[in-house]
């Protein structure tokens, strides 16, 4: 035998005798399986249903209190802005007699009654609105950066790499290509067995 | 019903990595000369066939499929890593231990050398050739991976091996 023929033996059955290291079964399962659970749906639909059924519940819930609240607040309002003008008042110091202007008639301190209850409502709005205004007119900061997504990452990856093939994959004519070939190979197998069951 | 069959087919998997990753692995293990490689290899096969889950019955063959399937998988791979670092340490691990130094470095550089000259050889003799390596693939089953006949596929590894031997007696002779 050649010696050439001796180191070409040589390589071509360290090819043969390549065997994988211990648990490549195992660990083939093991990443199908985490695969498998990566790609299934976090719940079933069921699920989805209960969940929006007890969003609405508990957001139905929340407006009505809301509601009740503010039908109790606006009563409690006027119970107070009634409340002192009934009952005698009490009788001012001597320097608030000075500043004061001096009470008016009970027919007008009624008259007030009415009209104090929209202006306390307009007063409580207003600080609502305050509220808002200053949020709206508070220096806006941009919101914090969201951590990317396993896809975003991927397609870092496959853009700093620019590896040809896998920018190709990006194409989607040629992943119909592929897709297609794929599909043909694989009728080409299914098309096999037809065939020999026929023969 | 459906769970059943999901049942089903989760077995039918296990069973088919318990019989063919070892022949996938040396399938692409051919190509790649990497182990870890040619195990990637072998689990996007097998992602391959969970994609094809609801129709596997109609593969009759399957030992095939899937080996074509490793076979293109490892062939792309290829494309894309750089074959010349896998092929080094390949061959130092090929060359025999127990020998001085100088002689392993020796037996090693012949080996790359042999490596390199199947990576030069045109296309379709170096493809039977890899798959002639594995031993459990016959002619036949060469010819349907490679979508050859039979003779072309006799023919094809005849003449690499002839040309294989050619270019490292040339070789030999120029140092």
């Amino acid at each position: 035998m050649r010696k050439s023929d001796e180191v070409v033996e040589r390589v071509m059955a360290g090819l043969r005798d390549a065997d994988a290291s211990l648990g490549l079964e195992d660990r083939i399962l093991e990443s199908l399986e985490m695969r498998a659970k990566a790609h299934k749906p976090a719940a079933p639909r069921w699920a989805w249903g209960v969940a929006m059924a007890s969003v609405i519940v508990v957001g139905l819930f929340m407006t009505t209190t809301l509601i009740h609240r503010q039908g109790s607040d606006s009563t409690q309002a006027t119970q107070q802005a009634v409340a002192p003008l009934t009952h005698a008042p009490a009788k001012p110091t001597a320097d608030q007699n000075a500043t004061l202007p001096p009470n008016p008639p009970v027919a007008q301190v009624g008259k007030r009654v009415r009209s104090a209850e929209p202006a306390r409502k307009v007063r409580r709005m207003s600080a609502a609105d305050a509220v808002l205004l200053a949020e709206m007119r508070a220096p806006s900061h941009p919101a914090p950066e969201a951590p990317l997504t396993e896809q975003e990452k991927l397609l870092i990856r496959v853009v700093h790499l620019g590896d040809p093939q896998i920018m190709a994959m990006l194409n989607p004519e040629l992943r119909a290509m592929q897709e297609a070939e794929s599909e043909a190979e694989f009728q080409e197998f299914a098309g096999q067995s037809g065939k020999g069951d026929s023969e | 019903m459906v769970s059943t069959e999901r049942a089903e087919a989760d077995v039918d998997l296990a069973a088919l990595v318990e019989n063919y990753s070892r022949l996938l692995f040396r399938v692409a293990h051919s190509v790649l000369r990497s182990r870890s490689e040619a195990e990637d290899v072998v689990q996007d096969a097998f992602v391959r066939v969970i994609e094809r889950r609801r129709s596997l019955l109609e593969i009759r063959d399957m030992r095939l499929w899937l080996v074509r399937i490793a076979w293109n998988l490892a062939l792309d791979r290829r494309r894309r890593i750089r074959p010349e670092q896998m092929d080094e340490s390949f061959a130092e691990s090929l060359a025999v231990k127990g020998l001085p130094v100088d002689e392993r470095l020796d037996q090693a550089q012949r080996m790359r050398s042999v490596l390199r000259e199947i990576e030069r050889l045109p296309r379709s003799e170096r493809h039977v050739l890899l798959l002639s390596a594995i031993e459990e693939l016959g002619t036949t089953e060469m010819a349907e991976v490679l979508r050859r006949s039979e003779s072309a596929v006799r023919a094809l590894l005849f003449r690499a091996r002839a040309r294989l031997r050619e270019r490292l007696e040339a070789r030999g002779g120029e140092r």
